[in-house]
């Protein structure tokens, strides 16, 4: 046995539908017992050599490999992704697509199983493992139930009862609020403890400060600079975002802000939208109680608060898309029913590709646009910087195109009201930057409300702050 | 939500073993679905029966308001077929006795096959599966299948709500692409998926050389053994009557 849990020597890999290589020619080394941090921009590559650590590539992921990768001793071309699956674990970044069973306890179960140990010793992996991570309430639940941070523990125990040396993890907070991300960090610092060898790559840096011992930026497939873990936390957030990287510490955490609206910078009040009894309870239990809120027109506003804290039943209710909502919103002196405010407002979505619906840009963006004209439509898309595509499939686009194109066809409707909800997760320093940046371009006219917890992109774009917490101001 | 094979462990009332289940699919195929022996009058009362099984099912796991309106559904559509039918002529005959018809045999089959997926769970249909000696190749792709339906239903909402926005609905002005928008985005989000779960599966182990281990306890216990001595006296009764014993 060498003291380094994985080798990877002068590989280069293009994925087979890919015109650029994903890796040039790359070398690293991970040593037994590290936490090892990858980071870098969208597309450097880091997602890539997950990919290569867990046997996905050459295996499940194909393409043109050179060199050589040889993961706890073994040569990964001549290894079956199953065999190196009882001793390199992964946790991926998108809990809707990483869970194989219904419920918790199966799922935990499920990688044993495929292991083909005895039964008796499943169940006592299950059990220890839910005890060392503090997850025995959240046995013999079903998935579907969980909040965003509780799935990402159960991916990671049911990674850790396979017991294995090496865990891999790709983007793993990208859907996560700060709390969750808290819990997270204490499960890396325990397996770290035990001895594991862990990979992240991430865009998000700051809560990995005190877990990794060593930072690689990567960029085009390459690794350009190595950190110890001390050097790389102490870069200033200039030298970060010269990088491409997202800040490492955050400057103001609005969650700390008292709840209800808070005004950001002085803002030219022009009038209100005005929500009166929003009253909203699902089956078991309130989802939010606020009797009238105002919102400044033209504003940005972030809405922030705690998982759970009715952030999303907020913006469904004022979106007119919640069913048997009653109450009522009133914008410059009218009042609207839910049923009119559908209308009148438009949510751009996590997921953009729920919300591409045709197959150019243009016919995208003139689909639901009434009264306007071709000429209209293509002066927005110019606006928003996407009119060299208006031909192209929107689904063949970019995230960030995609979301551009979205923000276009609303805008094309005439929408007064813009909702975005979670616009930046999973994007890095660059895909921020322009997303706060098309934000503030959209002007006056329409008022815009962000659900997130991206604290940078508050910052760099947003008015106004409106924290939530348990359905209140 | 309750969807398919996303059983609520904790609230799902009577548990019957998968296979019991797949049982009781299987004569419903035959002798409601494919009215086999329904010139037995014997067999024709069982069955009668038999298709109330899937409400009293659905009846156990609390589902009250399905059991109830899906069960006066049948006993409507029945008495219909029954006594409505000998009395009408014409077009209205065969139209009535059409639809009758269709909706009587086919009802108690999807009715059971909704309880089938939304009380069982992908274990233990896997643990089912493996103890009827059915070989891997054939029970994971169809284990895959199954975990892609509650994803798909809820991908599939979030395009309708993304729709509305938009105004696209039955009566909005663009309702001609209801269902040409729809599928565009459903396929897309479910190619990501479909890849990324199989991703997810294979890096932890679906599909290695080694015998897999199922931690689901299934197995037969009173409520199966009751169900069971049912279908096997509805077989028995058939056979009798083929033979001429009963009539």
């Amino acid at each position: 046995m060498t003291d380094n849990a994985a080798q990877i020597k002068g590989v280069s890999f293009r994925y087979a539908n890919g015109e650029e290589g994903a890796l040039n020619g790359i070398d690293l080394e991970i040593r037994q017992g590290e936490c090892l941090l990858l980071c870098g921009g969208s597309g450097c590559g880091k997602t890539t050599v997950t990919r290569l650590l867990n046997g996905l590539i050459p295996h499940y992921f194909e393409g043109d490999m050179q060199g050589e990768v040889t993961v706890l001793g073994k040569d990964i071309r001549k290894t079956s992704i199953e065999e190196l699956a009882g001793s390199v674990g992964s946790v991926f970044q998108n809990p809707r697509s990483q869970f194989f069973c219904v419920d918790t306890t199966s799922e935990i179960a499920f990688g044993c199983e495929n292991l083909g140990l005895p039964e008796e010793e499943i169940l006592t992996r299950i059990e220890k493992t839910a005890k060392d991570m503090d997850i025995e309430k959240l046995l013999g639940r079903s998935i579907f139930n969980l909040s965003g941070g509780e799935k990402q523990k159960i991916a990671c125990a049911s990674t850790a009862a396979m017991l294995p040396q090496l865990i891999v993890l790709d983007e793993p907070t990208s859907n996560l609020d700060l709390d969750s991300i808290e819990e997270l960090k204490k499960i890396l610092l325990m397996w770290k403890k035990q001895g594991k060898t862990i990979v992240i790559a991430e865009h998000r840096l700051g809560w990995i400060d005190g877990v990794c011992d060593r930072v690689l930026f990567m960029q085009q497939g390459s690794v350009k600079e190595e950190f110890s873990a001390s050097d790389f936390f102490a870069l200033t957030t200039a030298q970060l975002n010269g990088r491409g990287l997202r800040a490492v510490h955050i400057q103001t955490n609005y969650l700390e802000t008292k709840t209800g609206m808070t005004s950001l910078i002085d803002f030219e009040q022009r009038g209100t939208i005005r929500l009166e009894n929003f009253h909203y309870t699902y089956a078991d239990q309130d989802a939010i109680r606020i009797d009238t809120l105002e919102i400044p027109q033209g504003s940005v506003t972030a809405v922030v608060g705690h998982n759970g804290a009715g952030k999303s039943t907020l913006i469904k209710c004022l979106c007119g898309l919640q069913k048997g909502f009653k109450g009522s919103t009133v914008i410059g002196g009218k009042r609207f029913k839910p049923k009119q405010m559908l209308t009148l407002s438009y949510m751009v979505m996590q997921d953009v590709n729920h919300q591409l619906f045709t197959d150019t840009v243009l016919d995208e963006v003139l689909l639901s646009a009434g009264s306007c004209s071709e000429e209209k439509a293509i002066g927005l898309l110019e606006r928003l910087d996407i009119a060299q595509f208006r031909k192209r499939h929107p689904m063949s686009l970019s995230g960030g195109q995609k979301q551009r194109t979205a923000i276009a066809s609303a805008l094309a409707a005439d929408k007064k009201l813009l909702v975005f909800d979670e616009p930046t997760s999973g994007l890095d320093y660059a895909g921020m930057e322009s997303t706060a940046k098309l934000i503030r371009s959209l002007g006056c006219d329409v008022t815009v409300l962000i659900v997130t917890h991206d604290m940078e992109l508050i910052r760099r774009c947003c008015t106004h702050v409106l924290h939530i917490e348990n359905g209140n101001i | 939500m309750t969807g398919f094979f996303s059983a609520d462990l904790n609230n799902r009332g009577l548990v019957l073993d998968p296979r019991t289940k797949l049982a009781v699919m299987l004569s419903l195929v035959v002798f409601t679905l494919g009215g086999t022996g329904s010139h037995i009058q014997a067999v024709r009362y069982a069955v009668i029966a038999l298709s109330i099984v899937p409400f009293a099912l659905h009846a156990t796991a609390k589902r009250y308001t399905k059991t109830v309106v899906l069960l006066c559904l049948f006993i409507l559509v029945k008495s219909a077929e029954t006594w409505l039918v000998p009395r009408l002529s014409g077009a209205s005959l065969s139209i009535t006795s059409v639809l009758c018809m269709l909706f009587v045999r086919l009802m108690p089959s999807l009715s059971m096959g909704s309880y089938m997926l939304c009380s069982t769970t992908v274990s233990e249909f896997l643990a089912a599966m493996h103890r009827m000696h059915i070989p891997q190749q054939i029970t994971i792709p169809l284990s895959v299948m199954f975990r892609f339906f509650p994803t798909v239903t809820k991908e599939f909402s979030s395009i309708n709500t993304a729709m509305k926005m938009r105004d696209i609905r039955l009566g909005g002005k663009n309702a001609a692409g209801l269902v040409e928008y729809r599928l565009v985005p459903l396929m897309v989000c479910s190619v990501n998926i479909g890849s990324e779960l199989s991703a997810a599966a294979l890096t932890r182990g679906l599909g290695a050389k080694v015998k897999r281990t199922n931690i689901c306890k299934i197995g037969f216990h009173l409520p199966d053994a009751v169900v069971l001595v049912g279908i096997v006296a509805l077989f028995t009764l058939w056979i009798l009557g083929m033979n001429g014993v009963v009539k």
